[in-house]
């Protein structure tokens, strides 16, 4: 390929947005049978119905009214509740931008909430709720049809859609009972134990109560069956109701069990007591059931869906910005109220399912920090002094001075908050849209900020930052170290297409030295005109930012972005998927918008454009390992794989968590420079995994994964031979394009335009 | 109680050592580009002493000195965002160079013009030349008593008891007021500041005093002053010379080996 063919190709778009298309999954395939044998059930309804079916609405039942009587008690109770509730969200700061974006917030609650996107991460899980969550909304219809029959001029509940009605009434009763005994199977008999880890009385009352519920739905209309519709039956006032078994096989559960009921030789009599029986305690049951919303976490099925509509637009990656923060009395959340109102709400929706701490790498590791936990500390201790801290604040007295506990320290303790990683795990796989992370690191501004509570080594990397612009105390490197032999190396002049990024751990860390030299080398092969900044790179502060110090993440980040913009950056490409986080999502709150690339994206383009053509085969087997900065919170899944799919003699084995599910390597955070106190390491449970797909590499793209593997991987194999080893993906593009040797073939620079 | 906190502000220890330039003809280090200079760190743990003092007591006051140039105004806010109280700078031009007597004897006078201080905390030594002479020389001049390398010091009822640092220990010491000490990193390290603390430092002037303001005579302060005179400023090369020893059999090598060494009157 001439040098002019690679100019005229030389890729300036973003790389890898195009990807393959993904396989389109049947979302929601349970809701195929049901959907389906409705509508039969409908049009054999309308077809068949030659007659004027229906029932007496209240049949066999004595002041019906108290039902109504019954629904104001729980509507009182329901608003007395939610005020209850409301009233406690009150203390918190007000949360702007709410409104914002209403189309997106609308489509949230309709993906997450009534969708249950979330909720189906967890096949079984899934299909469990999706069978009791339709039930329950089918089956409030169905009784509020009956209501509209009953108590409104309406009438409808006659004829072929009565027998149609009768039909789904049973399917859906049915497949509640489905989801309950799955529910039940699960409670009581599986080996799973993540909803056991905060296991409350309130938990087993709700689905036994729900499966009561159900149950005795079946029985009042098996009953009421048996009498009338098989039977014949003459009302009070002298009504007439004539046998009607086709009728009654509509209700195709119930009249199973009233045919069952025959052989048990009842008179009517007992069957109509035993109805009357049934029919109040389904009616009581279902009224206090529903009145457990205000009072358990039966309360997620308005919470979840409205915290989907308050879920945040923006990048997942992105932490808020402090505004004015010089004017803040009060740093980072210390107290209650220092929250924002939907941060406590949040709490609120938490149904203890456990998801979060499953996912947990501190957790996996037996490190003190359980997503769940921290959430129902909070949400108690919001409970104990929220009605203080708001009686205070009305009257105008100290709100500070409420809690006798600490909240960050003692409800919530530094090890906690500082064992977390900002993965975003928990985040991702939380049913009901609670955002831990943001929550977290509100608590850690106010132990640095506020407190000045930090870890000797975490300190020592915020000192560094500020006092040196890198967080690697101790480096012997400078920011140039890495160019030697390298050749010519272009500073960048602002005519250049893009800015190579090399960030401070590329160059000064050791060991990815040669990742930065392999990305470098593979840019002037590609053709592509780029540039560096060598010792005017500073650190962007997303260590900063991620332990807590926003105030020294701030000043960092104005000055960055005030010096890509005198230096007219348009296009950066960056090695490390923090500072690419940084950059794409973060930098705009600082009014410095920039088209950022991480090499991985850039190597992609490249390879597909035909810029960089991969020609010696590799014969290596290797596992991939999503950095969290670049899978879950940029959604770059595809383009590693991709690569790798292009690269001839790579044989990939996945990891069993990969993708959306993958583990953290452990050092995000700022648990780079942090000591880790729990009973494992993350990285050497994730090294374990790595090793455990027999692969001869693990390959990545993020300059902690690589140094935590390096550090996991001896622990793991004491034994020198035969050990799995680290790459970046960048690595593993050079030796495909380049050879072996790559580094010495490539004195001179390939490609200047 | 008053206390001073002496700060110096000294190239960065961590610059690396491929940054590292010297001017030969000037005897001077040339300041690496890009690298700021710092507090040094052992002046840092002098007034995590003083504030540690300050704090169990729950009053008294801190004043940090620095001897400097311009740019020490920023080891002087780093102490002051610590929790110290007020942060004087001494900067004149005929307060520049020097060496550590004509720098104890221009502390000296900052902190008899002062007047009523009751202990004044320096570090062990300056993490860049290492001299490790100005607490002592201070403690000479202002005629109190002192003690050097402490782990340790607590006031009380107008004793300072000072837990100085031994090769295989440490010994117990106790000093009436005024007095000097020198602090050791056995103390730990500094304190992080609180973002109020940092924010408040920001704005609080330093105040300057110059050489006549300390009624000091140009002549005995700063380079005019100073006694000690650096010869020589040179970076040492480094390089290896290896012979390998030649010989049929593992044991004639050891002979040889032996042998030359002789010769090399190294046996």
């Amino acid at each position: 390929m001439s040098v002019s063919e690679r100019d005229s190709a030389a890729p300036v778009r973003p790389a890898g947005r195009r990807g393959k298309p993904r396989p389109v999954r049947l979302t929601g395939a349970w809701w195929a049978p049901a959907v389906g044998l409705s509508g039969l059930g409908l049009i054999s309804a309308i077809e068949l119905e030659r007659t004027n079916a229906g029932r007496e609405v209240f049949f066999n039942v004595q002041q019906p009214w108290v039902v109504y009587i019954l629904l104001a008690a729980l509507t009182g109770l329901l608003v007395y509740g939610f005020a209850r509730h409301a009233t406690l969200w009150t203390v918190g700061k007000p949360t702007p931008g709410l409104l914002r974006e209403v189309p997106m917030r609308a489509r949230n609650a309709l993906r997450l909430g009534l969708g249950q996107e979330k909720v189906r991460r967890d096949r079984y899980a899934g299909i469990m709720h999706l069978c009791i969550f339709s039930s329950i909304i089918v089956l409030t219809a169905v009784t509020a049809q009956v209501a509209l029959e009953d108590d409104t001029p309406l009438s409808f509940l006659h004829g072929g859609y009565y027998l149609f009605f009768s039909f789904y009434g049973d399917l859906f009763g049915l497949i509640g009972l489905i989801g309950v005994g799955m529910a039940l199977y699960r409670r009581y008999f599986d080996d799973f134990h993540r909803i056991r880890w905060d296991e409350r009385l309130e938990d087993h009352i709700i689905i036994w109560g729900l499966g009561l519920i159900l149950v005795t739905g079946f029985g009042v209309e098996a009953a009421r069956i048996s009498v009338t519709e098989l039977n014949g039956f003459i009302l009070e006032d002298g009504t007439v109701l004539d046998a009607h078994p086709d009728w009654a096989r509509w209700s195709f559960v119930s009249y199973v069990i009233a045919e069952a009921l025959g052989i048990l030789d009842l008179t009517q009599d007992q069957v109509l007591a035993g109805h009357t029986w049934m029919w109040w305690s389904h009616v009581i049951l279902a009224f206090a059931w529903l009145g457990l919303l205000v009072f358990t976490r039966l309360d997620h099925m308005i919470f979840a869906p409205v915290n989907a509509f308050l879920l945040r637009t923006d990048a997942p990656g992105r932490l808020t910005k402090i505004e004015d923060i010089e004017e803040q009395e009060v740093f980072g959340v210390g107290q209650i109220q220092d929250f924002t109102w939907k941060q406590l709400f949040e709490l609120d929706a938490c149904v203890r399912c456990g998801r979060c701490t499953e996912v947990c790498p501190a957790d996996l590791s037996g490190q003190p920090l359980s997503p769940m936990h921290l959430i129902q500390d909070l949400k108690a201790h919001l409970a104990s002094v929220g009605p203080e801290v708001q009686r205070r604040g009305h009257l105008g007295g100290d709100v500070r001075e409420v809690a006798q506990l600490e909240m960050v320290g003692e409800v919530i303790k530094d090890e906690t908050l500082w064992a977390c990683r900002t993965c975003g795990a928990c985040v991702q796989e939380c049913p009901v849209m609670i955002e831990h992370v943001p929550t977290i690191v509100d608590m850690r501004r106010y132990l640095v900020m506020d407190e000045a509570r930090v870890p000797a080594t975490a300190q020592t990397a915020l000192e560094n930052m500020e006092m040196r612009g890198h967080p690697w105390r101790g480096t012997n490197l400078t920011r140039e170290s890495w160019m030697e032999g390298m050749g010519d190396v272009p500073v960048f002049d602002g005519t250049q297409d893009y800015l190579y990024w090399v960030g401070c751990s590329g160059a000064l860390v050791e060991r990815n030295l040669p990742v930065t030299q392999s990305v470098f080398r593979l840019l002037r092969e590609s053709g592509a005109t780029f540039g560096v900044l060598g010792q005017e790179e500073t650190c962007n502060g997303d260590p900063a930012r991620r332990l807590g110090n926003e105030y020294l993440y701030q000043i960092l980040a104005e000055q960055l972005v005030e010096t890509f913009k005198a230096k007219n950056v348009q296009r950066v490409i960056t090695n490390c998927p923090h500072c690419f986080n940084t950059f794409k999502n973060e930098y705009p709150q600082f009014d410095g918008h920039f088209e950022v690339l991480h090499h991985t994206e850039f190597l992609e383009g490249a390879l597909a454009d035909g810029s960089l053509q991969p020609k010696h085969s590799l014969d290596s087997s290797i596992t991939y390992h999503d950095s969290c900065y670049l899978g879950r919170m940029n959604g770059v899944y595809d383009a590693p794989r991709q690569i790798i799919e292009l690269l001839p003699g790579v044989d990939l084995t996945e990891m069993r968590r990969s993708r959306s599910k993958g583990l953290c390597c452990g050092a995000g955070g700022g648990n780079m420079w942090q000591e880790e106190v729990g009973e494992r390491r993350v990285n050497h449970v994730r090294t374990e995994e790595a090793v455990g797909t027999g692969a001869s590499e693990v390959v990545s793209n993020c300059p902690f994964c690589i140094q935590m593997f390096d550090d996991g991987v001896p622990a793991i194999q004491p034994e020198e031979e035969g050990r799995i080893r680290p790459f970046d993906i960048a690595e593993l593009v050079e030796r495909s394009v380049l050879g072996e040797n790559g580094a010495s073939d490539n004195g001179t620079p390939a490609a200047t335009t | 109680m008053h206390f001073v906190v002496c700060a110096k502000q000294i190239p960065d220890p961590e610059t690396p050592p491929s940054a590292f330039r010297i001017d030969e003809a000037n005897n001077e280090v040339i300041p690496a580009p890009g690298i700021s200079p710092v507090l040094s760190q052992f002046d840092g743990m002098a007034a995590e002493a003083a504030l540690r003092i300050v704090e169990a007591a729950g009053e008294g006051k801190i004043t940090v000195i620095s001897l400097g140039q311009e740019s020490a105004q920023a080891a002087i806010k780093q102490v002051l965002a610590m929790g110290a109280d007020e942060g004087i700078l001494l900067e004149d031009d005929a307060l520049q160079g020097g060496d550590s007597y004509t720098t104890a004897r221009t502390l000296a006078a900052a902190i008899e013009k002062l007047g009523d201080v009751d202990a004044v905390f320096c570090g062990r030594q300056a993490a860049d030349w290492d001299m490790g002479q100005v607490g002592l020389g201070l403690a000479e001049l202002l005629g109190w008593p002192s003690a050097i390398i402490a782990k340790d010091v607590q006031i009380e009822d107008g004793t300072m008891h000072v837990q100085r640092v031994l090769a295989d220990g440490f010994e117990t010491v106790a000093l009436p007021l005024p007095a000097v000490v020198t602090i050791s990193n056995e103390i730990g390290d500094p304190r992080y500041p609180k973002l109020q603390q940092i924010m408040r430092a920001a704005r609080k002037t330093v105040n300057r005093w110059s050489a006549e303001e300390l009624g000091l005579d140009p002549s005995t302060v700063g380079d005019a002053g100073a006694r000690l005179k650096l010869e020589r400023l040179f970076i040492p090369e480094l390089g290896g010379d290896v012979e390998i020893m030649e010989g049929e059999s593992a044991e004639e090598q050891a002979q040889n080996l032996a042998t030359a060494l002789r010769e090399a009157k190294v046996l």
